[in-house]
């Protein structure tokens, strides 16, 4: 355990491993993630809370609505009375609706389809929804409608952590255009930019004052700002091939400021 | 009303707790003897001189996880790798990877470890399906490895040239 803690010290562990990462950091986030997932699985105890960790599963989630038409998230008649219904609930008897799995994330939370989205007008809409659809306002109803509250929920719950953080929201954008991160090393990375993140990451491990590490993190959380304005501008334009180099450097360093993160908490 | 969410909380909790070991003992299940022995014992870890002449250093990354890997060769003059060093920021699939790659170079010719693949790290460290990337990753760092040593040795064959 302790061996495992220190080589982790020296060499940073990527929090998708779970088994080590739950071994050496054991952070209450972590937990919190496995809980969330579980539960979403479970449903019997749904959490209000959402995760600010990104679980890893999101890049490997292959959307099923690369060719999403509009009219299909509108079109549905309710499975109770057969009335047209919305996304959530029936127009006419107003009971709850089963998900609707050819809707956006971005319909789903009604919002814009863009990256630069509007972040509290976002939570204002999921705190918005969860309170209609928890879990728990359906305990008195039927079977049906509490297992329809329980995926829309979980539903809701994923596609609010999608979009919340740039990184899960540049991934999804890209794969709603079919454009994935290719898995293995990528030949077509800089080497001075991989440089720059390695000797960063060197810099991070070798640190030992908090002070160090909040430099290291001012600097990481400036280059994500400048790379997500970057990526901005490159989805507006539709120049996906930019999006997809910049978002491989987004990871690079979102994974860097997680370190910045797991790190100051060491220190405390 | 406000009792029974009080229960129920700590019925959450409860499952919670539950749950959760029983995750990390399926997930720690998950990960071979031989992975972790690497990463709590790495092999090699550290730096060579990138600017001498029979040190060939490689630096590879993967974008769909943000790893980086770093693996350094030195060559003796009959062509033997001598040592190797690495230092990765990755997961411990990618850890156990590199640090089993320095282990395979050394002692081997150039040739030699330009025939290590990915899928002979993957089997010696039993990886599943989902982490063969970063055998990959190790793979393709000893390629750059090697080909960076190559190029120095060229540009050295072309100065030699060029004073004779």
């Amino acid at each position: 355990m302790n061996s495992i803690r220190s080589f982790c010290v020296s060499h940073g562990v990527h929090r998708y491993v779970p088994s080590l990462q739950s071994l050496s950091v054991g952070s209450c986030a972590a937990a919190r993630a496995r809980f969330i997932s579980n539960s979403a699985k479970n449903n019997r105890d749904y959490p209000q809370v959402h995760t600010n960790r990104i679980p890893n599963r999101i890049l490997k989630l292959q959307h099923p609505t690369s060719n999403f038409c509009s009219s299909s998230a509108e079109m549905r008649s309710c499975w109770s009375c057969g009335s047209p219904a919305q996304l959530f609930f029936c127009s006419a008897c107003k009971i709850i609706q089963p998900p609707n799995h050819g809707a956006t994330y971005f319909q789903i939370l009604n919002c814009d389809q863009t990256f630069a989205v509007d972040v509290p007008e976002l939570q204002r809409r999921y705190l918005e929804l969860q309170r209609s659809l928890h879990p728990d306002n359906f305990s008195l109803k039927s079977p049906t409608e509490q297992e329809y509250s329980e995926k829309q929920s979980a539903l809701v719950n994923k596609a609010y952590r999608t979009l919340q953080k740039p990184v899960p929201r540049a991934v999804y954008m890209l794969q709603l255009h079919g454009v994935r991160l290719q898995e293995g090393t990528d030949a077509t990375a800089d080497p001075n930019f991989l440089l720059e993140v390695m000797e960063t990451n060197e810099k991070l491990a070798e640190s030992r004052s908090p002070e160090e590490v909040d430099d290291i993190g001012q600097a990481v959380r400036e280059t994500l700002k400048d790379l997500t304005e970057q990526m901005n501008t490159a989805l507006n334009k539709g120049d996906l091939q930019s999006a997809r180099e910049l978002l491989a450097r987004m990871k690079y360093f979102a994974n860097l400021e997680e370190k910045v993160k797991e790190k100051l908490t060491e220190n405390l | 009303m406000a009792l029974s969410s009080v229960g129920k909380c700590f019925s959450s909790f409860g499952l919670f707790g539950r749950t959760l070991t029983g995750t990390e003992a399926k997930a720690v299940c998950c990960y071979h003897k031989k992975v972790v022995d690497h990463y709590e014992n790495p092999r090699n870890v550290g730096s060579l001189d990138k600017n001498a002449r029979n040190v060939g250093t490689g630096l590879v990354g993967a974008p769909a996880c943000g790893d980086v890997m770093k693996l350094q060769i030195q060559v003796d003059e009959n062509g033997k790798i001598v040592d190797a060093r690495f230092k990765t920021f990755g997961c411990g699939s990618a850890i156990a990877s590199s640090s089993l790659a320095t282990e395979w170079v050394k002692g081997k010719s150039v040739d030699e470890a330009l025939k290590i693949k990915n899928t002979e790290i993957a089997k010696e460290l039993c990886l599943p399906p989902v982490k063969l990337h970063c055998s990959m990753l190790a793979e393709d760092a000893i390629k750059a490895a090697l080909a960076d040593y190559r190029l120095k040795q060229k540009d050295e064959e072309k100065v030699a040239e060029a004073v004779n």
